[in-house]
């Protein structure tokens, strides 16, 4: 668990401080997305916790354990870290820079040789192919998946990450996305995660801090900011499809009418969708199929009735019912 | 006009003229490679030297040769030949050396240095790791400029008493003999080109082949 | 040592200025014609239809480079005797290399999507090179010029071996008669002179150089 209390920083030469008064707990196994326009200070935020920019305030922990009192490299080494240009050595072969940190923890050759290939393996990249090619040979997509497992070599139970997808094409982009997605659902490791594109943060983040000129302006569950909104400067980071956005993250059972007996539910209609869909997938459901209601499954059993009435009253109540 | 019949009519004299003036560029060569690289290396770590260390190399290429020569020649313990020769060499060898890992050590991509760090690279690792094999290329661009310039310069020796091949040609003029002249120019010439054809080998096998990108592109790093 | 500094004044004062003048003679005559051969050779080299040549003309001139400066110094007089002649023609080859390699490098350098959108906006390859390549390339193309400059000078001191006279008569005169105090004197002047001159040059860099390129002159500079 990452904890930072009230940290701060002013780099030389600047009047408004890049970080300011910061609070925040990253829980284990969770993906924290810092999220906000250039300049908010997240990436200063980020860089703070692997100590690569030294906070003038506040302290930091992980696991209990004040960073301030570790050695950088060594605390380093035990937390992954993703950029957006890669930063992969040119010099060195695909297979050489994922062994990287190994190296410096002076791994056995042979333990190293196995991971390497067997995070190329786990990225979708061909260990033959791919292993003994240099940085500049591969594609923006390829050298971002090799950042990733180059961060991941030594199984580090952090791994910081800024704006990795930034700089990829969008097809390329959603992949990367999902695969992480994927991997993290076997990893579970606690992932801190900057990126100014809201849309990527919802879809990503377990929890959201919107950062903006250094403060902390909201943080929660995508679903929480995207319900209650702190303020104007929120809401317009959420984007003109705020109900939309809303409906993808709520589950069809949280709208659904529970059937009451037996009987309703043994005249449930064809139509269905699970019970853990977003709405937005029973929303496509039903528009698809002509009809106004769709029958709430758990695995086989039909649990309730969703209704097109209930969707609209939701989302017009959580908007306020604004234009 | 025969110069290589001058050359086989004088062969013991053009051999050890040679072989002296090779010797003495060697010599100039390991002693420059190991001081100014470490300069050069120093300098990279400490920005405010840079300025100072860079404009006093400047400075000594600035002086013509003959001068540097006939200024340290009269300085005690040096006076005429190898010493002095050897020393003013590894003066002029400065501005290359150190400029060149200088500005091959600073032209380094940020982001990699970065990524280097964030990785858990002290700073020697990033220094050995990084720093070091991306500049190679333009370490080697500047050993091979030093190499040529060194070999050349070394005929200017003569005048301090040195017998190599600046002699074939400080006597060429003397004497108004073309083929003597010649003689030294070609040879000193061969030698620089062999060296530097040396040396482009030498590179081809130290430097990564992920920075040796075809067609003069630089390799693309990140994005 | 023991420094003679009533030779040393004496030196300084009356014999060596005297050769400033033969000096400088040796540098500007050479540095112009060298300007005025290597810089059009340079941007022909850069042209579509001689573009494929300018990699072996090079090579070429790099070879030449490996020739020792005395040893073009000495080479012409054999067939053109002594005197100043033979010098000016050697120092004016020697100057070549740096302002025909930076000529093309700088031309090369300019961007290629720059040309393209002066293409696309109607120029003709005539308009190109005087509005965009030449203006774009004047930096690079100074430092050549200035690297000759500051090596001319220094290289004029052999003149002196062929009977070109100039500042390089008063320190091999201190060599042969092993006077420190005549050589010192000598690179004094020869030391202001390459100052000068490239000081001279620079502030013609700026006058010549687009103002948006000024801030990046400061890179990259010999």
């Amino acid at each position: 668990m990452i904890q930072l209390e009230q940290v701060s920083k002013t780099f030389r030469g600047s009047r408004q401080p890049a970080v300011d008064r910061i609070t925040l707990r990253v829980k284990q196994g969770d993906i924290c997305v810092l999220v906000g326009p250039s300049g908010c200070g997240k990436t200063t935020l980020l860089r703070m916790i692997n100590r690569l920019v030294e906070p003038d305030d506040g302290m930091i922990t992980v696991d209990g354990r004040s960073i301030a009192q570790m050695d950088p490299p060594t605390l380093r080494r035990t937390i992954g870290y993703v950029i957006q240009q890669v930063g992969l050595l040119p010099h060195r072969t695909i297979a050489q820079n994922i062994a990287l940190v190994p190296e410096l923890l002076k791994w056995p050759r042979e333990k190293t040789a196995r991971r390497v290939a067997a995070l190329l393996e786990m990225m979708d990249l061909d260990p033959g192919e791919v292993g003994h090619k240099y940085p500049h040979q591969l594609s923006g997509g390829q050298a971002q998946r090799v950042g990733v497992a180059r961060a991941l070599a030594a199984d580090p139970p952090i791994m910081l990450m800024d704006e990795p997808f930034a700089a990829v094409d969008p097809i390329v982009r959603v992949r990367l996305q999902d695969q992480l997605l994927r991997l993290q659902q076997t990893m579970q490791k606690t992932i801190c995660f900057v990126t100014h594109d809201i849309n990527e943060a919802i879809k990503l983040g377990d929890h959201l801090v919107v950062l903006k000129a250094g403060r902390m302006v909201q943080s929660g569950t995508p679903l929480d900011i995207l319900t209650q909104p702190e303020n104007d400067f929120v809401l317009r980071l959420l984007g003109d499809d705020r109900g939309v956005k809303i409906l993808d993250q709520t589950r069809a059972e949280t709208l659904m009418d529970p059937f009451a007996d037996a009987a309703a539910q043994a005249a449930a209609n064809g139509h269905r969708v699970q019970a853990i869909d977003p709405v937005k997938i029973a929303l496509e459901r039903m528009m698809l199929m002509n009809t106004d209601e769709i029958t709430v499954c758990e695995g086989a059993r039909p649990v309730g009735l969703l209704r097109w009435n209930a969707i609209k009253a939701h989302v017009h109540r959580i908007s306020g019912g604004a234009s | 006009m025969n110069v290589i019949g001058f050359i086989r009519d004088n062969a013991s004299l053009v051999l050890a003229y040679t072989g002296n003036h090779i010797a003495l560029v060697l010599v100039v060569l390991a002693l420059s490679l190991g001081l100014w690289i470490s300069t050069g290396l120093l300098i990279s770590r400490h920005e405010r030297l840079a300025g100072a260390v860079i404009g006093l190399g400047n400075v000594i290429f600035c002086i013509p040769s003959i001068s540097l020569f006939g200024l340290f020649m009269s300085v005690p313990g040096l006076g005429l030949g190898r010493r002095t020769a050897t020393l003013v060499l590894v003066l002029y060898a400065m501005m290359p050396l150190v400029r060149s890992v200088h500005a091959g050590i600073r032209s380094v991509d940020g982001t990699v240095v970065d990524a280097g760090k964030g990785m858990g690279m002290t700073g020697l690792q990033l220094l050995l790791k990084i720093q070091v094999p991306m500049a190679w290329p333009a370490v080697f661009a500047g050993i091979r400029v030093t190499v040529v310039l060194i070999t050349g310069i070394a005929t200017m020796a003569t005048f301090i008493g040195e017998r190599n091949l600046g002699r074939l040609i400080h006597q060429g003029i003397t004497r108004g003999d073309a083929e003597m002249i010649i003689a030294g120019a070609l040879i000193v010439s061969v030698i620089a080109l062999a060296l530097d054809y040396a040396m482009g080998r030498m590179e081809r096998i130290i430097i990564s082949p992920g920075l040796q990108v075809q067609g003069g592109e630089r390799p693309r790093v990140g994005a | 040592m023991n420094f003679d500094t009533t030779l040393f004044l004496q030196a300084l004062l009356h014999r060596a200025p005297g050769h400033i003048a033969e000096h400088l003679q040796l540098v500007l005559i050479p540095l112009t014609l060298a300007v005025l051969i290597a810089m059009p050779a340079g941007i022909l080299l850069t042209r579509p239809a001689y573009r494929r040549q300018a990699e072996r003309v090079m090579s070429v001139f790099n070879a030449g480079q490996t020739i020792p400066p005395l040893a073009v110094i000495a080479l012409f007089f054999p067939f053109m005797g002594l005197g100043y002649g033979p010098a000016v023609l050697a120092l004016t080859i020697y100057a070549l290399l740096p302002i025909a390699r930076n000529t093309v490098a700088a031309i090369a350098s300019v961007p290629e999507e720059v040309k393209e959108a002066a293409r696309g906006m109607g120029m003709t390859p005539g308009e190109i090179f005087f509005r965009v390549e030449l203006p774009l390339s004047i930096p690079t193309i100074m430092t050549g010029i200035k690297t000759a400059a500051v090596l001319t000078v220094s290289t004029a001191v052999l003149a002196a071996l062929v009977g070109g006279k100039g500042m390089g008569a008063i320190i091999f005169a201190g060599i042969h008669f092993f006077r420190f105090e005549l050589v010192l004197a000598g690179t004094l002047y020869i030391g202001i002179m390459a100052i000068s001159l490239e000081r001279g040059l620079a502030l013609l860099e700026r006058k010549l150089t687009p103002p948006h390129l000024k801030s990046a002159r400061r890179r990259g500079t010999i």
